[in-house]
């Protein structure tokens, strides 16, 4: 009797967990009228792609999904390259400042994105680089005090004794690097690799301030300004914002192994 | 380290001391080469900005003419701004609506999935599943969900008789919408810390206990509340100061209405120095948040410290 | 795994560098053409303006020009951030409660030696409008549009009523006990078991219909028009000080409060508050109120909600001292930073010219920045049968423009803030009228 009412427990908390997104993309299918008329509940009968096609064509969605996927794809490589570098020097090297530099790294993680706001934007303004893809993705792209602490941690883990073989034949500490730590990393770089890219992808108030143009605009900005426009109208929006949770819903299907552990990890120093 | 180096005064000791150093250099250099990016980015992305909005602080300037030096004009506007105190308010309401529930939720989650149960892995993915979402696209979603006339919770209630409430733009029930938001995306991932920490409690505690007579209950508070004392303690440090910057659901949702009820201080910072174009005082305001959130911080690693050694060797 | 990790690390060197290479700021030249921004905040105009914006692309095969839409709430926050952030687009629509500050900061090209060099004939613009937009002999902006506030209704919902359209003519208001206005709002008021508000057993929880719906972010469609229609003024004399807290301002307000707090005519603020209230076309066309107060840009979105007739527009009624509407124009500008200069001048010239007003009058989007060219606007309404003559009446009656002040942006984002909440009843008109008048006031240097 009390596994049942666990197993309904956990049964009701998984509906609650998916039910939004199902709704979402059911009523995504359904005609304009019958947004508003049938619960969200009832399956779309007949299917239409008609909202999709609308929001494809006349808004540029696809502008909005390729900008976004330029961004977060740019800042995700140069967030695992940059980190992982410096992962390693601060992991495995010894060098005059490290330790000071790296507790101003770890300090610098608690800043709030909105206190480094209006000086970033004054900054890209001076390198001529506001509404530029590079001013999107250059404060992100050098690697995050986070992904660095994250792959020094994981670097730490591994056995020193593998890395002073490869020294002893001659390996320099790129090689060393590259062919003796990277492939056992793995785990750890796309674990970086999907919550960098997921970051990115669903950061909204970097973008709002450094780029309003419609050339790079990304999809939390293009969706947000539908809603602005057609808040009511929700065949339109809900299918823009099922669009906006696809590619999330697909990495997170394929990465979901290492983002559960690395979540679970997280509470775990 | 340079001053490890014991010199040896013979010349052939001469030699090898050179040999040492010129690698201890190249060392060192090849250290800082691999540092470099990161530390362009760390400097002039995260460093410089920290200094730029104090000294900001100081001025007012709406980013198009000249900013005039005002000292600390903005920090007495803002300790006498009603609506500065109303957005702290409005931040603090929120993180109470928020952290508590969510943890409470993901508590009862992570104890249901700690016993061997069926389908527990897949469980587990589920429930994260709304952790990874866009909260621009949620704001969206729950906007409609919450529609007095044509979201799900309304027509819900209705079929049990009940008139629902004009969710968003009520301004008692603006905030706990928005936090609901936040307590869906959260419960998952707060779970699967809690899970882990769950895990890492020796089963013998609990046969040794249940030896002695002990009922669930008396376990539960006196081996399991204790020992995921770090995990609990850990996620409500994180997610509190998460919270505390709210601002894409609010952005999308409500734009601090209806009538300032869900003005959180990071979209009052946002309103002051991109909409309203007063960067010195949107500059003053986040200098508080970021003297708030360090408290939070400097609390938190003073918990840790007693029970985790940073090890730096 | 492996091979996973190498397929996005290959794609995402491509990403980077066409993130790279691509870095464009929109404006650069390809091929020799030079591609022009041009911002605009109504996306109900775009399609007309897009297709005249072709006609000049064809006329100027070296110029692309790429609209930038952006909804009346983001509009402000975004231009302002682009003219600081020095990559405002080259063209955009300018307006008077924003026209102070670019001016002063210098973000605005002066037409003047541009106008001279050119030869234009600036005689053809209505006086009124272009007057407006000079400063010391600089001219930093040509005539658009014009636009006053009219009473949009259905048609169905006033035969429903036994109403006919001459009914809600020469209507009046008062503070005391509301007048002719609100009687006729409360014939079109039904609620769930088909009574009217006037008459007995009318539960005013459960309303089908609504009499009004009212929505407006700086209160140009609402309450400005009651005020005007009551003898308040917003401020003591152009470029002074709000002078909201006066009596007049403060009963007009206090009857808007009361279209939907008292009288139960108007549709509550909880559905119309903007930003997550539905346009208020949306709000007529779905039946959930017979009438709305709107601009008279708006008639091609009621056109769209009520097709075929399924909608007219009324004058709006008549206050203690008369009638009058607020009237508004905007203007084309062109930024001062741009990079493109003569392009930039030249669709400027298109955009304010005959030609291009004419077909966007034609496609009934607006009423056109020149006067000789209302006739075409109102024709083409006349054709779909619908009287729009009224906003030309209102026009050349008693009219208010918006404030001139510097601290536009302050008025504009606490009024929506305050004024939701006096519409929702959380504060009285006499609190918000003088606290907004305070807080505007103290933004101004």
């Amino acid at each position: 009797m009390k596994r049942i009412a666990l197993y309904l427990a956990l049964f009701a908390g998984a509906v609650v967990s998916v039910a939004p997104y199902l709704m979402t993309l059911n009523s995504a299918f359904k005609e304009p009228a019958q947004v508003l008329t049938t619960p969200a509940w009832e399956p779309a009968f007949p299917v239409t792609l008609e909202n999709f096609a609308q929001v494809w064509s006349q808004y540029d969605m696809a502008g909005f999904l390729l900008h976004s996927l330029v961004y977060a794809g740019a800042v995700t490589a140069g967030q695992v390259v940059f980190s992982t570098m410096a992962a390693y020097a601060f992991g495995r090297m010894s060098f005059p400042g490290r330790d000071v530099l790296f507790w101003g790294y770890l300090a610098t993680m608690m800043v709030p994105q909105i206190v480094t706001l209006v000086p970033l934007f004054l900054i890209m303004r001076e390198f001529g680089l506001i509404d530029t893809y590079l001013g999107l993705i250059l404060p992100t792209a050098f690697g995050t005090p986070y992904g660095i602490f994250l792959v020094r941690q994981y670097f730490r883990t591994i056995p020193r004794d593998l890395e002073s073989a490869a020294r002893i034949d001659g390996a320099g500490t790129l090689t060393v690097l590259v062919r003796v730590l990277l492939p056992l990393s793995r785990p750890i770089l796309a674990t970086l690799a999907t919550i960098t890219f997921i970051t990115t992808w669903n950061t909204l108030l970097w973008p709002l301030i450094v780029t309003n143009g419609d050339a790079t605009r990304v999809v939390t900005l293009g969706i947000s300004a539908l809603k602005g426009q057609h808040s009511s109208q929700y065949h339109l929006i809900l299918a823009a914002a099922a669009l906006a949770l696809l590619p999330l819903i697909v990495i997170f299907l394929l990465f979901q192994r290492h983002i559960v552990r690395s979540i679970a990890l997280t509470g775990l120093k | 380290m340079i001053d490890n180096i014991t010199y040896d005064r013979s010349v052939q000791g001469h030699r090898r001391v050179e040999r040492r150093l010129a690698a201890r250099v190249r060392a060192v250099a090849e250290a800082y080469a691999l540092l470099a990016p990161s530390l362009v980015g760390f400097l002039l992305f995260l460093v410089a900005p920290i200094f730029g909005v104090a000294a900001l602080s100081l001025f007012d300037w709406n980013l198009m003419g000249a900013p005039s030096f005002v000292g600390l004009d903005n920090y007495r506007e803002l300790a006498a701004d009603p609506e500065v105190w109303r957005a702290v308010l409005n931040t603090i309401y929120y993180v109470v609506l928020n952290i508590p529930a969510q943890t409470v939720l993901a508590l009862l989650l992570a104890l249901a999935l700690n016993r061997r149960i069926r389908g527990g892995k897949v469980l587990r993915v589920v429930f994260v599943l709304p952790w990874m979402a866009m909260p621009v696209a949620l704001g969206i979603i729950w906007s409609w969900v919450f529609d007095p006339r044509y979201g799900v919770v309304n027509q819900a209630l209705g079929m049990v008789g009940i008139d629902g409430p004009n969710w968003l733009t009520d301004p008692a029930w603006a905030m706990p919408v928005i936090a609901s938001v936040n307590v869906w995306q959260y419960t998952g991932y707060t779970m699967l810390i809690l899970l882990a920490g769950l895990q890492a409690i020796p089963h013998t505690l609990y046969e040794a206990a249940a030896i002695d007579g002990t009922t669930p209950m008396q376990r539960f508070f006196m081996i399991t509340l204790p020992l995921l004392r770090p995990s609990l303690f850990f996620v409500l440090v994180t997610n509190t100061i998460g919270s505390f910057q709210i601002f894409d659901t609010v952005f999308v949702m409500t734009q601090g209405g209806p009538g300032g009820a869900t003005d959180v201080l990071n979209f009052h910072i946002y309103q002051q120095g991109f909409q309203l174009f007063r960067s010195g005082y949107a500059s003053a305001l986040a200098m508080v948040l970021f003297a708030l959130i360090l408290l939070v911080t400097a609390a938190q690693f003073l918990y840790f410290r007693k029970r985790t050694v940073y090890d730096f060797s | 795994m492996s091979r996973k990790i190498a397929v996005s690390a290959v794609a995402a060197a491509a990403l980077l560098s066409l993130a790279a290479c691509g870095g464009g700021d929109g404006s650069d030249s390809t091929g020799g053409a030079v591609t022009l921004r041009y911002a605009m905040w109504d996306e109900v105009q775009k399609p007309p303006i897009e297709q005249s914006i072709r006609e000049f692309e064809k006329a100027h095969p070296t110029i692309k020009v790429q609209i930038e839409l952006n909804n009346w709430n983001d509009y402000w926050s975004k231009l302002q951030t682009q003219l600081a952030g020095r990559s405002a687009p080259d063209v955009f629509w300018d307006h008077v409660s924003y026209f102070p500050k670019f001016s002063k900061e210098g973000v605005l090209t002066d037409l003047a030696p541009l106008i001279a060099q050119d030869k234009v004939d600036t005689s053809i613009y209505d006086a009124k409008l272009a007057e407006g937009w000079k400063v010391d002999g600089k001219v930093y902006g040509l005539p658009k549009d014009w636009d006053t506030i009219g009473l949009f209704y259905s048609t169905k919902a006033l035969k429903e009523a036994g109403l006919t359209p001459a009914d809600l003519d020469g209507l009046t208001w008062n503070p005391a006990d509301g007048g002719t206005f609100v009687k006729a709002l409360q014939k079109l008021t039904v609620d769930e078991n088909g009574k009217h508000a006037d008459e007995p057993g009318f539960d005013p929880k459960k309303v089908k219909q609504y009499g009004l719906a009212m929505q407006a972010p700086t209160g140009q469609q609402d309450w400005w028009n009651f005020a005007l229609q009551n003898g308040c003024t917003l401020q003591d004399k152009p470029w002074g000080r709000w002078t909201i807290d006066q009596p007049a301002c403060v009963q007009a307000i206090q009857f808007v409060q009361d279209l939907r707090l008292k009288y139960h005519v108007a549709v509550p603020a909880t559905v119309t508050n903007p930003p997550n209230g539905p346009s208020l076309d949306q709000v007529v066309g779905r039946g959930e109120a017979a009438a709305a107060m709107d601009g008279s840009w708006m008639l091609r979105a009621f056109d769209t909600a009520l097709p075929g007739g399924g909608f007219g527009v009324a004058d709006l009624p008549a206050g203690p001292i008369g009638k009058g509407s607020v009237y508004n124009g905007l203007t084309e500008a062109v930024y001062a930073g741009t990079k493109h200069p003569k392009e930039a001048w030249e669709l400027l010239k298109w955009l304010t010219s005959e030609r291009h007003q004419k077909a966007v009058a034609q496609a009934g989007a607006v009423w056109p920045g020149i006067p000789s060219l209302n006739d075409v606007f109102a024709d083409a309404w006349k054709a779909k049968g619908v009287d729009v003559t009224g906003f030309k009446k209102a026009a050349e009656g008693t009219t208010m423009g918006y404030p001139l002040t510097e601290a536009a942006d302050v008025y504009n984002v606490k009024a929506l803030d305050i004024f939701n909440q006096v519409w929702l009843g959380q504060l009285s008109p006499q609190n918000a009228a003088q606290k907004i008048t305070t807080e505007a006031n103290a933004a101004i240097k």
